[in-house]
């Protein structure tokens, strides 16, 4: 049976950006696409969006467009994490 | 004898690793996970250890027990860095290793007290404490690059082969180390630290491909 890990809020936030980031050319952002994508309930994800709203990564809840700030965020989460990839940690 | 070539290649040495401490810490500075601490604290610890020993060559400094103090520094360091191996894989670590990773992380502190505050301390031959340090290095030091070949075989990619062939690198620097402590051959003791030199560039080279030419690209 495959082991399913626990992750933190680091983790999901990026994970969240980066779906939010593919789904940037779509016409709408479907809220339960997403959630699908990065498999946490529907409850917490409006949270995890208020959150990101909150820190300035998002521009708001209804265009969930990523701000200049959030795109930058992602790019260096990206980074550290080909990082600890390249140097054989691991990071769920 | 070669002392101006030894202090050339440790002020390297410590420099890749101070520079390689700025890159070791944006793991822990991203999670804010401490089990990713060991990281930045096992290459400063070990550029530091490379520091001392520049330092030592000089006439300037005379310190009772400086070798002895380095070496289990040294030792120290690998452990650092094998620890952060060994928890990064598992959210729930196995109890009896994380007593022995404990207990050795205490007899370390302990042997590396004693070396500083206690220089009449009857310490057994310098080369056999030598010997046995630098074994346990290589155990960590081998446990590391199987760690990496391991995730290298479950996600091939011919990035992640560099940071094992990084340790591997260091692992026979403390090997050829090991061979000049036993036979006290200068060829294995410069082999050793070209060796060395030559894992830290892999580590520098890994960590400036990441951070700087992603950027570059990026940027284009």
């Amino acid at each position: 049976m495959k082991k399913i890990y626990r992750r933190d809020r680091m983790k999901i936030y990026g994970d969240l950006l980066s779906t939010l980031r593919s789904e940037a050319n779509a016409e709408k952002i479907v809220l339960t696409q997403v959630q699908l994508r990065i498999k946490v309930p529907f409850d917490r994800l409006k949270t995890y969006i208020t959150e990101l709203v909150d820190l300035g990564l998002i521009k708001d809840e209804n265009s969930l467009e990523l701000t200049n700030k959030g795109k930058q965020y992602l790019r260096e989460y990206e980074r550290v994490l080909d990082f600890m990839n390249r140097m054989g940690l691991a990071y769920r | 004898m070669y002392d101006v070539e030894r202090i050339t290649i440790e002020i390297i040495s410590a420099i890749a690793c101070f520079i390689l401490v700025k890159y070791m810490t944006k793991p822990y500075r991203l999670t804010g996970e401490t089990r990713y601490l060991g990281l930045p604290l096992g290459f400063g610890v070990l550029g530091a250890t490379y520091a001392f020993s520049a330092l030592s060559f000089s006439p300037l400094f005379d310190l009772a027990n400086f070798g002895l103090i380095q070496l289990f520094l040294r030792a120290f360091a690998f452990l650092f860095l094998a620890a952060t191996y060994y928890f990064s894989k598992s959210d729930k670590p196995n109890f009896l290793w994380n007593i022995t990773l404990g207990a050795l992380s205490t007899i370390l502190t302990v042997l590396i007290l004693l070396a500083i505050t206690s220089p009449q301390f009857p310490w057994p031959d310098y080369h056999l404490t030598q010997t046995y340090v630098r074994i346990f290095n290589l155990i960590c030091l081998s446990y590391i690059s199987i760690h990496g070949l391991r995730s290298h075989i479950q996600q091939p990619d011919p990035t992640t082969l560099m940071i094992p062939l990084g340790y591997i690198l260091v692992g026979i620097n403390q090997y050829s180390l090991l061979i000049w402590a036993v036979d006290s051959s200068i060829f294995a003791f410069f082999s050793g630290l070209a060796f060395r030199l030559g894992g830290l560039a892999v580590f520098l080279f890994v960590s400036y491909r990441t951070f700087h030419s992603s950027e570059k690209r990026e940027n284009k």
